[in-house]
């Protein structure tokens, strides 16, 4: 694992990828545990930047399209992509819905990894329960209001 | 040009191999990631003419089981790619029709009438979008038909019938499908042509059930309809059933649960299945 890591910031310096795409790369890798919420929600803030945005894009964007082999990228970019279309920027969301297709057609994602196990499933999953969410104007709304309020009521130290 | 970051001559590059893998000579499933990025590139440049240029230099025609393959992505395609597909397709039907005159009776690994079953059900698909724009390749429930169809009841009622005998053609392509399956190989190649029938047909369904549900509340003279929605409920659920015992086809797509029994049309504030 830790050679994984090591490898991986060779080719962040080597590819020369700014410190926001650093941090996409990072929550969206190949390690066998998910992206913590922190980081998640370091990513949906930085949303809110207009070049952040396009780089935060550009890198969900690349890990989304890769191959089976690598279905933790594509399962966690998606990941990422559901918590930034909840707290990030209304740019996510446009974003999201002009090219819905990508997370549509990943509904029947497909990988067999060594052990004969179908860990495509996971990412045909997420692909079809954030197109729903994408589909469903009304309940996007309330949810990204939910998160708000939350976050506002979190900042406040006020619990109700 | 899309809002992600693309580079056009490489999607055109990538998009000639990729379909020269969906359809090579392999007897297996055309793999999904091929065929994804074909459907990619559509929504990318909102064309698809590249894609049937691809398909004809291919040497597919000599071939039985890779003119089932190319049927098989024209299917998904069509299906799932932008809505200038569909037009481009109405264009390409003598291509299609080629494919079914290419194999004299069964074949050589008996996919003779699978190819000619897969050609006349493409066709009846084609002709019903032709007639009805209003529909996506997918059959996805828009509210604003069940609009138009309360407006225009008449209209309504046709549609059913037609989209039902669409339901039925898949019916019969599928009873094909199964009766052709050979002992002697894993089928993976029979069963990957039953993963968008299983799609296309659950699209319809609960296109038909919401569009009666509200054509309920305006008008009474829908019991044929609902006699044949009926059996063609319980024709589904046996395709389901049977598709349930396909741990290759299960393992790609998660096959709908119908319930035992059709449901009530008359409650029109019941869900939509699925």
């Amino acid at each position: 694992m830790a050679a994984r890591g090591a490898i991986r910031s060779v080719k962040n310096y080597a590819k020369g990828y700014s410190d926001v795409q650093v941090k996409v790369r990072e929550a969206t890798s190949n390690d066998p545990w998910g992206p913590s919420g922190s980081l998640m929600n370091e990513i949906a803030q930085m949303t809110y930047n207009q070049h952040d945005f396009v780089e935060i894009m550009e890198m969900l964007d690349k890990r989304m399209n890769d191959k089976g082999k690598n279905w933790r990228h594509v399962f966690k970019a998606l990941t990422v992509l559901d918590y930034c279309l909840h707290t990030g920027s209304e740019n996510v969301v446009i974003y999201a819905k002009e090219n819905a297709y990508i997370v549509k057609t990943l509904k029947e994602f497909q990988h067999i990894d060594e052990d004969g196990k179908d860990v495509g499933a996971n990412v045909r999953q997420k692909a079809k329960d954030i197109t729903a969410l994408l589909l469903d104007e009304t309940r996007l709304k309330e949810e990204r209001s939910k998160r708000t309020a939350m976050r506002d009521r979190m900042a406040n130290g006020r619990y109700t | 040009l899309p809002s992600r970051p693309v580079d056009r001559e490489k999607a055109e590059a990538d998009l000639a191999q990729n379909i020269k893998k969906a359809t090579s000579p392999e007897e297996t499933a055309p793999k999904q990631k091929h065929v994804r990025s074909c459907i990619v590139y559509t929504w990318d440049y909102h064309m698809s003419a590249s894609i049937w240029a691809g398909l004809k230099v291919q040497p597919i025609l000599s071939d039985e089981v890779q003119i089932f393959k190319a049927l098989i992505t024209v299917h998904k395609i069509i299906r799932q790619g932008h809505p200038v597909v569909l037009k481009d397709a109405q264009r390409e039907t003598s291509w299609i029709e080629t494919c079914a005159r290419s194999t004299v009776g069964d074949g050589m690994k008996g996919y003779g009438r699978l190819i000619r079953g897969y050609v006349d059900f493409i066709l009846s698909k084609l002709s019903f979008h032709k007639q009805h724009q209003e529909f996506n390749g997918t059959f996805e429930y828009e509210e604003y038909i069940t609009l138009k169809g309360i407006d225009d009841p008449n209209e309504g009622y046709e549609t059913i019938g037609e989209l039902m005998n669409l339901q039925d053609q898949i019916d019969q392509f599928q009873k094909l499908i199964f009766n052709n399956f050979r002992g002697s190989s894993n089928n993976e190649c029979r069963i990957a042509a039953l993963v968008p029938l299983v799609e296309e047909s659950y699209g319809i369904y609960k296109f038909i059930t919401s569009m009666l549900r509200a054509m309920h509340r305006t008008m009474d003279a829908l019991a044929p309809l609902r006699t044949r929605y009926n059996s063609q409920h319980y024709a589904l659920l046996k395709f389901y059933y049977e598709c349930s015992n396909l741990r290759y086809l299960t393992s790609l797509i998660s096959v709908p649960k119908l319930p035992q029994d059709p449901p009530d049309l008359t409650i029109s504030d019941s869900p939509t299945p699925g």
